[in-house]
């Protein structure tokens, strides 16, 4: 037991460990804490399932290709010179 | 003014990639399919238009996403902005992964709940959290640059996530048990 954070501590900086959003020192203890505490193990196993989840979305929608296309002609045009009267 | 051809040909390299994310972002914002092609279509012409002020090399997508953003505030959105939810705040952070702890506590209900029923959970939320969720935890947005794209603190980002977090869990959990993927617990 070296580990000097508390299991709340752990919690609420757990997404910013899972998403390595924090700083090397952070994530130092967070691990250690996760090594010491099955509890707050078990729980990052829990947030990960929903980070992965919730990343796995982007893959269900997009921009269907109509859209893309519609979009396409749009640029070129505002791309092409405006008709001159010569 | 005619932009000179490789503007064209970079700005469709660079951008065009970015479509998937652009129209799932605008989808969130503007609610619906029609609104959602507008305002992706705008957030394009704008966004070629300002080619030149985007400097190479730096994030093209949050770039785009805060044109995006901007456009819908300024001209999509009809009501002035709602409060943040707060009704959940009271609600210990442990109490989602206890409720399910005991059941599954993998989490492994996350995986059965069908995508239209995410995406409407999602939906469900206020604006602020709805926004930070989509932008980091479906979009893979490193904090800081959605700091800068919502125009709040580092701290405010993490805080409203931890918020946004548990309220959009709470949704699923009560989804998952109302469909009998996972058993309630009793005491929650």
């Amino acid at each position: 037991m070296s580990s000097d954070m508390d299991c709340n501590e752990a919690v609420e900086a757990l997404h910013e460990f899972l998403r390595q959003e924090c700083t090397p020192e952070l994530a130092q203890q967070i691990k250690q804490h996760l090594e010491d505490c099955r509890p707050c193990l078990g729980h990052a196993q829990f947030e990960k399932s929903y980070l992965a989840m919730l990343e796995s979305m982007a893959g269900t929608q997009g921009c269907p290709d109509s859209v893309r296309s519609q979009i396409l002609d749009a640029l070129r045009k505002a791309a092409e010179p405006p008709p001159s009267g010569d | 003014m005619k932009a000179p051809p490789e503007s064209t040909a970079s700005f469709e390299a660079e951008a065009l990639p970015h479509l998937d994310t652009l129209y799932r972002v605008a989808l969130r914002f503007a609610g619906d399919h029609a609104r959602a092609e507008d305002l992706v279509q705008d957030t394009m012409l704008k966004a070629f238009r300002a080619w030149k002020t985007y400097t190479q090399g730096t994030n093209a997508r949050a770039w785009l996403l805060t044109i995006l953003r901007n456009t819908f505030i300024n001209e999509y959105r009809k009501e002035s902005r709602q409060p943040t939810a707060v009704a959940l705040d009271a609600v210990d952070p442990l109490a989602i992964y206890r409720a399910v702890g005991h059941t599954d506590p993998e989490g492994r209900f996350f995986d059965r709940i069908i995508d239209d029923r995410v995406w409407a959970a999602i939906d469900a939320l206020p604006e602020d959290f709805r926004e930070v969720i989509v932008l980091s935890d479906v979009e893979g947005m490193a904090y800081g640059d959605i700091a800068r794209m919502v125009g709040v603190p580092l701290g405010t980002v993490k805080s409203r996530l931890f918020r946004a977090r548990r309220q959009l869990q709470g949704a699923l959990y009560e989804h998952a048990v109302e469909m009998g993927y996972i058993r309630a617990q009793e005491a929650r």
